[in-house]
């Protein structure tokens, strides 16, 4: 064309006019379409076959040894599920015999089902929520049970039980009551002196729930075992591991006798796990027998011997490695209530599977990548039974199985595989809120990975999000340096859960004819300890002088302090922080206690590297790395913005005293508060006649320093309170021996947490969410731009803590095209540059959303980023969507 | 001030726009309504910066750009802040900082040329090669802006200068306006130009001011007749984008 001609006469290059055309992104398989179509339908359903099966092996098992007895219940548990294959399913293994299905487990929390049974019974009326369930809304739409209608019982306000299952119910959570891991462990916390102090902080919701809610997951799977020996191998190790260990102590006095019954409980889970599997063979053979159509009949015969196959050997194809990974996930997830089971590195994982099937042409990239799209169903469907603190409180219904791509392989080099580029692929034409999807990033990641990452998060999904994986190595060698961590195991590392950094480890997989090392988890949870504090909410007892204003309960001692100077303030809050700290603390390591005593890990203990070398389970310590227990953090930026209004209003300026503001504050700034109108977006005001009175003061909040703009001001605090937390959580000590650190992820708690706290001296006002995330500005107070945004956020070094979450909007017009994609990938660049831990992106417009939330059944599909995850628009609380709605949204990048 | 204290207050229930007397505001320096409004609905667009500090937020920001990034010194026409303007980009060039520039180049010579020495890359806005027909446009003839073209090009100056017109259907979208603009092109060695299709994106700006816009109605051009107008460029050898189809 002449304008070439004429620009390289002239010695210019030109790139853009090139028009590099954006592929069209292929649809999914048909098998994908139409089983999603079935999903899109179904409504979140409880049963009661697990949780009988397990109840009832348990009790026959009464008097045995308990990490023997626990591995026969889960196993049995396994084992009498109902297999159930949908026609064109090709991967199949559900948790319960529903496609979309939970089952509780009174066994870790009974009381929640026992102060229902009466009313469950009687189909009467709502029972009493606990506080920090009313603060959580769960969507009304999509899936959700929100409220019972026909045979089917509302639980939790989320999932739907038939009513033939309610008197099982009933009767299961009786056998717990007063002996379930919550019963047991509320023995012993209420011998602790400071035990009212603890109900008060819970009650108040300042810290948002119990360890045991969700005492596993926020951890990564290690699918190594069953891959390298299969099940039947397992047996076998099992067998010589009894015969070298029982009834020896290795020369440990207190743990080394139980290394023998370690490996006889390991036998128990492996039999349920081969026996779970074998029966889905046998449903799929049985299926066959009566299918007329060839096509279907041929399906179900391959997945019978996928089936057959694994429940005894090792994989020998990608398909059959794909469903043990999936096999063993579920096994997982069904051994306790969690969240954040995640999936870790799997493109790396069975790449060696993927390879060889290539090489031998037995399958193509195309069969590949449609099993990687049902993949996505299947663990977009893993639902997490909970009370509605957690259910819709912590998760927003989304139980994030994260799959990690990209970082270092084990010799220190790009770790991506071509299997990689699929699961992204998947992720594009098959688009699910799970598994979430997570690069990451580093300087030696090929360019066209990264691109194709970037055009995947364009998408809108809110997935890939991207995590800075030298920072992630960084943090690992320091939190687990005590433990032995070393380079070759930092580069293991990946997300478990949404955003929580967890330790890993390469393990020789011998496959095709050569060794491959291969990543896995190697830590229980990185997500459990004092979770969820709101740190707004302990400044705002500081100002009430520890008393709850809402409730109007004192939560903390009085401090009677005048607080003259802003030091004096910060150290309040800093001795109420702690006195929070110190007793949830102990109570929640009295529940992970009882947790590892009587309810530990069977499945997981058999996977996490070292427990099987060790003969230990997870409770005694058996995997490799044990320092992963923590402080969560929920609301920093609020925080800090409320903070820097204080010092410049109150102490710099001196403009009002504290007694003002905090007048200005306890009025909600003269304005009607969310709890009276029922309207909790951030930028909803409506006046009182107290309005001019405060108009002045609350400008003045308003126009204080705000974090996100680089202003020194507001960014100074953020660093001193890194900088403090940094050296004052290892103070701290978890179940496990081990000093805690700092987790800052608020998932969805901004919503709750958000709700019981009131204005807050940045001019928020009461009931309103938190800013989301760590890192992300408040909505609507990032006014310099994003670079400015970026030089706040890297004021301190992001591999202090396990995380820092960065939350960004963007127009999709600001990322239109293949520049578009580069844009992306730049922006993402230049934070990672800097230090930055993780950003994540919705790339969608506010007018959309918002048309969506007027009529939400013609954006059934529409999927947005909450906090480190994605989900359903339709299944997230009304509090949290119009959060999403009024975070900033950058038009150019 | 206590007009603005408390008429500028919006909140919902109360949607009535608040009067704004142009007047009064014109000689306004710290403009107190913007910071009493908390939903912003009075905002301050413009913003005093010194010298340093501009070049601080440059400094701070150079690292975010990637490999193709720079400043673009827009307006108005920044050259009507010429010391200003000078500093600064003294300033980027000794941070080897790339500087574009958006101006009329309706400036003293001198000034102008001051100012280009600095500059890396320019778009110069030739609105119409009728004098008579810029004026009438624009307020003021084209022959200061021509010389001035001319003179940067013979001062030895080695930036990349691309021409730009607003194509305004019925004022400068002629066979004949082209053809005298491709002469004095070829004449002054000049091989970019870039034609941007008639919008009215700045309408909203002007009634936020509460001036009224001029334009607001005609002017539209079609996609074939960019084409048309593009391909006479293209013939006599001159690299003609249209919009943001650019090689820059």
């Amino acid at each position: 064309m002449k304008l070439q001609e004429i620009l390289k006469a002239r010695g210019i290059t030109d790139e853009q006019l090139k028009e590099v055309q954006e592929q069209d992104i292929p649809a999914a398989a048909e098998s994908f379409q139409r089983i999603m179509d079935i999903y899109y339908l179904l409504k979140v359903t409880a049963d009661m076959e697990s949780a009988y099966w397990y109840n009832r092996v348990w009790w026959e098992n009464d008097g045995d040894l308990l990490e023997v007895r626990r591995a026969k219940a889960v196993a049995a548990s396994l084992a009498h599920s109902t297999p159930t294959i949908l026609p064109y399913e090709k991967l199949v293994m559900n948790k319960t015999k529903h496609l979309r299905g939970a089952f509780p487990f009174p066994w870790v929390c009974a009381s929640f089902f026992n102060s229902l049974a009466e009313s469950l019974m009687e189909e009467a009326e709502a029972p009493a929520e606990n506080e920090a369930d009313s603060g959580s809304v769960v969507g009304a739409g999509g899936g959700n049970v929100t409220e019972s209608y026909g045979e089917v019982i509302s639980i939790a306000k989320k999932f739907g039980m038939r009513k033939e299952d309610i008197p099982v119910l009933v009767k299961v959570s009786k056998y717990w009551d007063g002996i379930s891991v919550e019963d047991i462990s509320t023995k012993y916390a209420k011998t602790l002196p400071g035990f009212e102090q603890f109900q008060n902080i819970m009650d108040s919701v300042l810290v948002m729930f119990d360890s045991f809610a969700i005492p596993q997951g926020r951890e990564v799977m290690n699918y190594y075992m069953p891959l390298q020996y299969g099940f039947d191998g397992i047996l076998e190790l099992c067998d010589e591991k009894i015969a070298e260990t029982m009834g020896e102590t290795g020369g440990d006095g207190v743990l080394g006798m139980s290394r023998g019954y370690y490996y006889a409980a390991m036998k128990e889970i492996v039999k349920g796990l081969s026996q779970w599997c074998e029966n889905y063979a046998r449903k799929a053979e049985d299926l066959a027998s009566r299918e007329p159509d060839e096509a279907y009949k041929k399906n179900y015969l391959e997945i019978a011997q996928v089936m057959h196959n694994i429940a005894h050997k090792r994989p020998s194809t990608f398909r059959e490695a794909l469903q043990m990974t999936l096999c063993l996930h579920l096994g997982v997830v069904n051994e306790d209530p969690q969240s954040g089971q995640s999936i870790g590195r799997l493109g790396q994982v069975l790449q060696p599977f993927y390879e060889k099937d290539i090489a031998d042409g037995t399958t193509t990239e195309e069969e590949v990548v449609e099993l990687l799209e049902l993949y996505r169903i299947k663990i977009t469907c893993i639902e997490c039974f909970a009370s509605a603190g957690v259910s819709g409180g912590v998760l927003s219904g989304n139980t994030f199985n994260n799959l990690s791509l990209g970082g270092q392989n084990y010799d220190g080099l790009s770790a991506v595989t071509p299997l990689e580029y699929l699961i992204i692929e998947a992720g594009m034409r098959a688009q699910t809120p799970q598994p979430t999807l997570s690069i990451l990033y580093d300087e030696k990641l090929p360019e066209d990975f990264l691109m194709k990452a970037a055009a995947c998060t364009k998408l809108g999904m809110g997935y890939p999000a991207w995590m800075n994986n030298q920072v992630g190595m960084n943090f690992m060698l320091r939190q687990y340096d005590p433990e032995g961590m070393d380079l070759y195991d930092a580069r293991a590392w990946c997300l478990g859960g949404c955003l929580e950094s967890a330790p890993g480890c390469f393990l020789p997989l011998e496959y095709n004819g050569k060794v491959t090392m291969i990543p896995g988890g190697a830590s229980p949870t990185c997500g459990t300890g004092i979770h969820f504090t709101g740190l707004p909410k302990v400044l705002e007892l500081v100002l009430t002088n520890g008393v709850d204003k809402r409730t109007g309960k004192q939560v903390f001692p009085p401090h009677n302090k005048k607080l003259k100077i802003f030091d004096e303030l910060l150290d309040q809050w800093k001795e109420y922080l702690d006195i929070s700290n110190r007793i949830v603390n102990k109570v929640n390591n009295i529940q992970m206690d009882v947790w590892r005593k009587y309810n530990m890990p069977a499945v997981n203990s058999l996977l996490k590297p070292d427990c099987f070398k060790k003969g230990q389970h997870i409770g005694n310590c058996g995997a490799r790395y044990n320092a992963c227990i923590n402080f969560e953090s929920c609301g920093t930026i609020t925080f800090i913005n409320s903070l820097a209004s204080l010092k410049k209003n109150v102490y710099d300026t001196k403009k009002y005293t504290l007694e003002e503001m905090t007048d200005a504050m306890l009025h909600n700034f003269g304005f009607r508060t969310a709890y009276d109108t029922g309207v909790f977006s951030p930028d909803y005001r409506e006046s009182t006649d107290d309005a001019q009175k405060y108009a002045e003061i609350f400008a003045d909040c308003i126009n204080a320093p705000k974090y996100g703009n680089a202003d020194p001001y507001a960014d100074q605090l953020l660093r001193d309170y890194h900088m403090y937390l940094l050296h004052y959580l290892p103070t701290l000590e978890s179940f496990f021996g081990k000093p805690e650190y700092l987790c800052q992820i608020s998932v969805s708690t901004h919503g709750p947490q958000g709700f019981i706290t009131l204005a807050t001296a940045d001019g928020r006002l009461a009931g309103t969410t938190y800013s989301d995330g760590s890192v992300s500005a408040a909505p609507g107070t990032d006014k310099n731009g994003v670079y400015a945004l970026f030089e706040s956020a890297t004021v301190y070094d992001h591999s202090q803590n396990q995380n820092a979450q960065m939350n960004l909007k963007l127009h999709p017009s600001s990322v239109q095209g293949v520049q578009g994609t580069r844009k992306l990938l730049e922006l993402v660049r230049t934070y990672m540059r800097k230090g930055g831990f993780h950003v994540q992106f919705n790339v969608v417009s506010s007018d959309i959303l918002k048309e969506a939330q007027k009529t939400p059944d013609q954006y059934r599909d529409l999927m947005v980023r909450v906090a480190g995850f994605t989900q359903y628009w339709c299944e997230i609380g009304k509090p949290i969507q119009d959060e999403v709605i009024y975070r900033t949204e950058y038009e150019e990048v | 001030m206590s007009f603005c204290l408390s008429h500028g207050r919006h909140h919902h229930g109360a949607r009535t726009a608040p009067q704004v007397d142009w007047n009064k505001c014109k000689d306004c320096h710290d403009f107190p309504c913007t910071s009493i409004c908390p939903n912003r609905a009075p905002k301050q667009c413009v913003r005093e910066y010194t010298s340093d500090e501009l070049l601080q937020i440059l400094r701070r920001d150079f690292s975010s750009w990637g490999s193709n990034g720079g400043v673009t010194f827009s307006g108005g026409d920044p050259i009507t802040q010429h010391d200003f303007l000078i500093e600064v980009l003294k300033g980027c060039h000794k941070l080897g900082i790339h500087t574009a520039i958006e101006t009329s180049a309706h400036f003293p010579r001198e000034k102008f040329l001051d100012v280009m020495q600095y500059i890396d890359f320019a778009f110069i806005d030739v609105k119409n090669m009728d004098s008579e027909a810029h004026k009438a446009g624009t307020s003021v003839g084209n022959e200061l802006i021509l010389d001035n073209i001319r003179a940067l090009k013979q001062s030895g100056w080695k930036g990349r200068l691309v021409l730009r017109q607003p194509t305004i259907c019925g004022y400068n979208d002629s066979e004949e306006n082209a053809k005298k603009l491709i002469s004095f092109m070829k004449e002054n060695d000049l091989f970019e130009i870039n034609l941007l299709k008639f919008h009215r994106l700045g309408q909203t700006k002007w009634e936020q001011l509460g001036k009224t816009y001029d334009y607001a109605t005609g002017g539209e051009m079609t996609d074939e007749a960019m084409t048309a107008l593009q391909s006479l460029y293209l013939d006599a050898g001159i690299a003609c984008y249209i919009g943001h189809h650019t090689s820059f």
